[in-house]
């Protein structure tokens, strides 16, 4: 009966040997027309591959129905190899067989260096996807170019502030192509990658994550600032590099995601790890350096006086807000004098 | 941060020994040599160094167990029971770190004998010593000059040590009356000092004791000073009859400098602020009593950010073995942008707010700094003020303080200030963080 519907079926192929890469791609396909199918370097194989590990007759497949239930049966044999075939997770060495029975879903067989799916009509076919983030924003390059002046026009602006107006020019030229230049080459190497990856570059998705990704570093650099000296909040300006590193964590969760597009889950993965290694390797660095997990001795960004909304404080008031700073000076003169000393005095013996 | 390099510090005088090769050229040019060619050795200087010779000492702080010094300085007996007197910087090695330092004194004939310390006086620089084989034997002693009998300016006096370790040697100079602006009286001696003279005595034309060699100013010639003679008579009646110190000697480092902490803030407070500093504010800018202020306007060269700068600081600080310490200085700059436009400036204001040390010791002397920051009122005025301190491992009670201080009412101009003070008291810096910041006001109230 399952031998009827496949006569069936006029022109398809009793089954579809293919050659997979290791992008999920397919490389090659080789009809089957008649069971069973040789794999091998050999020509006279239905399946030939030219894989140097592979022997002249490596492997045979079969397909064998059982009359009464009609269940297919999946058999794999190995033949004159040296290296044998791999199914699923079992390695059968030469002359080996072995008996699969067909649960409807695709067969991968692992000859030489090549991965090999043994697809049957009656399979299930994975339903129709949706195009990727990386793919559709391709095709929207104003979105991209939008962001992209914004990001100069934050960098022009910056430049503007920072240089004296004689020379303005120069650095205004100079921070242009230093911009531009620097884009292209982070862009690039992120394209290359894509590419030796997933055949294709994903320029314009690397290029949207570059500068959304910048715009964000860039309003980060003045928002927390901002609030710190408006509220007087010193925090603020302290653990604002956490949002930094979680900004370009992000960004090269987005890029890596047009590198490896089948592996969303190991690519947060590996972006959330890195973020938190960053974060702890900073605080712990902070307290080596200064006792303090935070970035800054004290907040030192100062506005146009008119964003100030904290109330200022009577200078008695804040004196005597100095008053906690003595127990805690107190308690670390003590605790570090004992390790300090013993340093010093290691240190002079060796002189 | 840095102080102008036109105020070079006075330095030392107990410096490490050179070896005998190494000290023709570098030390020709500082020493002696050439500062006395216009004035050769009189008769009296050598009748004074003949008198002084038997009572004269070389004081060597030497690595316990390897012979080796690691300084040599000057001393010279005031007893005849075997006190020594010298300078605090001289023995401070083998005084803080006694488990590692042996002192000895060498005579001029070569005698070597083993030193105890009985006394410090750390603020005037000043230690007592007792020769280690004083029992049984007798010392000439150098006498000092009454205090009924001041110098006059211009009168000869000589300083005798061994300067650089290369022999015992009189260099004779002027009395140029007490060094102005110092917090502690010290003598101004118009003559050449060395290294290695340090603690040396300093006599008249009598052979009676005045001074003690101290330090010099490496940035002049012969710009040399002495600890003036009545405070090595008070140390030596305080001391004299004083048990050995043993162990290491911070707890009276600590104790005096707390004295000193408590007259430095009393004088500092008491002295108030110089007037009309800045046409808009009133800036807190010391009068010149124990400070010194030197300042620079500097014009941009490219359309940018104008500034002048004061600093003020004090010639006084105290040496505590590794490091100085009881200092106080300011510095105010005043920023004029109005070239730049208010986003332009404050970019370059808030930059100037960013770029402060307070690094100045190592975190083997020092905690790490903490501070407190808000925004405070003066009269209307709003200002962000930053209060730092840190404090010292080994002396119990003693912080650093630095505030920072940045007016915020105009958005082309503004002035920021700096105030440090050394070595002062929890209560103390609180203190004087309370008077710097209430020195800022506007000039004339503002609508």
């Amino acid at each position: 009966m399952g031998q009827a519907a496949a006569l069936a079926v006029l022109d398809a192929p009793l089954a579809l040997v293919e050659a997979i890469d290791r992008d999920g791609l397919v490389r090659q396909a080789w009809r089957v027309e008649r069971w069973p199918v040789s794999i091998g370097r050999a020509l006279d194989n239905t399946v030939v591959l030219s894989d140097p590990h592979v022997a002249a007759h490596h492997a045979s497949v079969d397909l064998v129905h059982d009359d009464d239930s009609g269940a297919a049966t999946i058999s794999v044999a190995a033949g004159e190899t040296r290296n044998g075939v791999v199914v699923g997770r079992e390695h059968l060495g030469a002359g080996a067989t072995k008996r699969i029975a067909d649960d409807g879903r695709d067969l991968e067989l692992y000859i030489g260096r090549v991965v090999l799916r043994l697809r049957l009509p009656g399979h299930a076919l994975v339903p129709e996807q949706a195009m990727t983030p990386v793919v559709a924003a391709e095709k929207r390059w104003l979105p991209t170019l939008a962001l992209g002046v914004a990001v100069l026009a934050l960098v022009l602006a910056n430049t503007w502030i920072d240089s004296d107006p004689e020379g303005l020019s120069r650095s205004l030229g100079a921070m242009f192509l230093t911009t531009i230049a620097g884009g292209a080459i982070w862009c690039g190497l992120w394209s290359l990658l894509s590419k030796t990856f997933t055949r294709q570059s994903h320029f314009g998705w690397h290029v949207r994550v570059f500068v959304t990704a910048s715009l964000v570093t860039l309003v980060l650099a003045v928002l927390p600032p901002l609030l710190a000296f408006a509220f007087s909040w010193p925090w603020v300006t302290d653990f604002s590099f956490i949002a930094v590193y979680a900004t370009v964590a992000a960004a090269i969760y987005f890029h890596l995601l047009a590198v490896e597009p089948g592996r969303e889950r190991l690519m947060r993965g590996v972006a959330a790890t890195g973020f938190v290694v960053g974060v702890a390797l900073s605080l712990w660095f902070n307290v080596q350096r200064t006792g303090r997990p935070g970035e800054e001795l004290y907040m030192n960004h100062l506005f146009v006086p008119q964003l100030r909304v904290a109330k200022p404080k009577p200078v008695d008031d804040f004196i005597q807000g100095l008053a906690p700073m003595q127990a805690i000076l107190d308690r670390k003169a003590k605790e570090q004098s004992g390790g300090d000393s013993d340093a010093g005095a290691d240190g002079n013996d060796d002189e | 941060m840095t102080g102008l390099l036109a105020l070079a510090a006075a330095s030392a005088l107990a410096a490490p020994p050179r070896a005998p090769t190494a000290a023709s050229a570098p030390e020709a040019a500082t020493g002696a040599v050439p500062a006395l060619p216009s004035a050769p050795v009189s008769l009296s200087a050598r009748k004074v160094y003949e008198q002084a010779r038997s009572q004269l000492v070389q004081i060597r702080t030497v690595l316990k167990g390897r012979a080796s010094q690691t300084s040599v300085g000057s001393g010279f007996f005031v007893t005849d029971q075997g006190h020594i007197v010298t300078n605090f910087h001289v023995v401070s090695e083998a005084a803080l770190k006694p488990e590692r330092h042996d002192l000895v004194y060498v005579t001029a004939d070569g005698r070597e004998a083993p030193l105890q310390i009985l006394q410090l006086d750390v603020l005037h620089d000043l230690a007592l010593l007792r020769a280690g084989d004083a029992a049984g034997r007798s010392f000439d002693a150098l006498p000092f000059r009454p205090a009924n009998e001041p110098l006059s300016q211009g009168e000869r006096i000589y300083s005798l040590g061994n300067p650089l370790d290369v022999g015992f040697a009189v260099t004779q100079g002027t009395y140029n009356g007490l060094v102005k602006r110092s917090f502690y009286p010290q003598i101004f001696f118009g003559g050449a000092l060395s290294a290695g003279m340090s603690g040396g005595p300093a006599l008249d034309e009598e052979g009676h004791v005045v001074g003690v060699n101290v330090a010099r100013r490496v940035d002049g010639e012969q710009v040399s000073f002495l600890v003036p003679a009545e405070f090595a008579i008070a140390l030596l009646a305080r001391g004299k009859d004083a048990a050995p110190l043993i162990g290491p000697a911070y707890a009276i480092v600590d104790e005096q400098l707390l004295k000193h902490q408590a007259a430095l803030t009393d004088r500092f407070i008491a002295q108030g602020w110089k007037d009309a500093t800045h046409p808009r504010y009133h800036v807190p800018v010391p009068p010149d009593v124990f400070m010194r202020c030197w300042g620079t306007s500097t014009l941009s060269q490219t359309g940018g950010l104008d500034f002048e700068r004061s600093d003020c600081v004090m010639d006084t600080r105290i040496f505590v073995g590794d490091f100085n310490t009881g200092t106080i200085a300011l510095r105010h700059e005043s920023y004029d942008g109005s070239k730049l436009g208010p986003l332009r400036f404050a970019s370059r204001y808030s930059a100037s707010f960013r770029n402060e040390a307070f690094s100045r010791l190592s975190s083997q002397h020092q905690t790490k700094p903490r501070c407190n920051e808000d925004f405070i009122d003066r009269d209307g005025l709003a200002l962000r003020a930053v209060v730092c301190m840190r404090a010292y491992k080994k002396l119990p009670q003693l912080y650093d303080v630095a505030v920072l201080v940045a007016t915020l009412d105009q958005s082309e101009s503004g002035v920021q200030g700096r105030f440090d003070a050394q070595g002062v008291t929890f209560a103390n810096a609180q203190r004087l963080a309370h008077h710097y910041l209430d020195a800022f006001r506007w000039v004339k109230p503002q609508p």
